[in-house]
């Protein structure tokens, strides 16, 4: 057994920071998925924004080349 | 112009989240469930901006519904998808807290499940608008679907009353209260939240008339 945990007051206090450090873990899983989820979003978004600009200027082009 | 400013409101969004992150790791813990309940300042102010976008995509359906102007149909799906990112985002980070305050992922409870049937029924809405191919007719099924999938919306709003559920009853309407230094911050989280909700829905509105564009170029490009 550790010395620490030998000591009740000591102990305590051990037990309670281990306590408050899986509960800043949990926290911080909490914040840092809810910015992925979004984050997710926003690069999809952008993607999709750089496919339709692509495919405009390809059917611009094609239209131009047709008209000739 | 208009995109410069809507960059401007993003950033200024991001930035007061991640201000607030700083000042509300500085706050002291809550007593009965400690430095986690701190989630509640993502959680809830996700869950209000998916439930106003449901809101917004049932009122942007009926304006199609009612006159069948096609600036309502990109609006409802605009809202509607941006709706379903905050959805998916709440359900994740009510899935994390739920894991360390009741020591589970997940619990069929009326709040959760019909949280989930939300879900799904955007979801479902998204891809029926992939399935049809025709304009008019996939605005009109769209538009009538999202008024269906709106049933669910005071469902899960209100399931915490009216039924008995393992999800706590809301802090805000349900007899609790915050310190007001914890309203602040949260109020600001929600406000950021929904200014982000607005940029991402004003971006996806642009993509939809670039759709239409599209659209439009592809029948030139068929009639010559």
């Amino acid at each position: 057994m550790h010395v620490i945990a030998q000591i009740p007051f000591l102990a305590q206090i051990a037990t309670q920071e281990e306590i408050l450090q899986h509960q800043y873990e949990y926290l911080s899983i909490g914040w840092t998925a809810a910015w992925v989820v979004l984050a997710v979003y926003v690069l999809m978004m952008v993607s999709r924004e750089r496919k339709l600009k692509r495919e405009i200027a390809g059917l611009k082009a094609m239209l131009e080349e047709r008209q000739k | 112009m208009r995109e410069k400013v809507l960059y401007a409101l993003g950033i200024g969004a991001i930035a007061i989240l991640v201000w607030n992150i700083n000042a509300i790791a500085r706050l002291p813990e809550e007593t009965q469930q400690g430095v986690t309940f701190k989630i509640i300042f993502f959680h809830v102010p996700m869950w209000i901006c998916a439930m106003t976008a449901a809101c917004a995509a049932l009122l942007a359906s009926v304006g199609f519904l009612a006159t069948k102007n096609f600036k309502f149909d990109a609006a409802a799906v605009a809202v509607t998808e941006v709706g379903l990112a905050f959805t998916s985002a709440g359900l994740v980070t009510g899935s994390i807290w739920g894991r360390e305050i009741w020591g589970i992922w997940w619990t069929w409870d009326a709040r959760l499940t019909s949280a989930l049937v939300c879900w799904l029924l955007y979801a479902g809405y998204l891809m029926l608008r992939k399935a049809v191919e025709d304009p008019t007719q996939r605005a009109t099924f769209a538009a009538v679907f999202s008024i269906f999938a709106f049933i669910d919306v005071p469902i899960v709003v209100f399931s915490i009353k009216w039924w008995r559920t393992q999800h706590p009853q809301p802090v805000f309407w349900g007899g609790g209260s915050f310190p007001p230094d914890w309203n602040l911050h949260f109020v600001w989280n929600m406000f950021a939240m929904l200014m982000l909700g607005v940029v991402m829905v004003a971006v996806r509105l642009r993509q939809e008339d670039a759709q239409r564009e599209i659209d439009a170029l592809r029948r030139t490009a068929h009639a010559l």
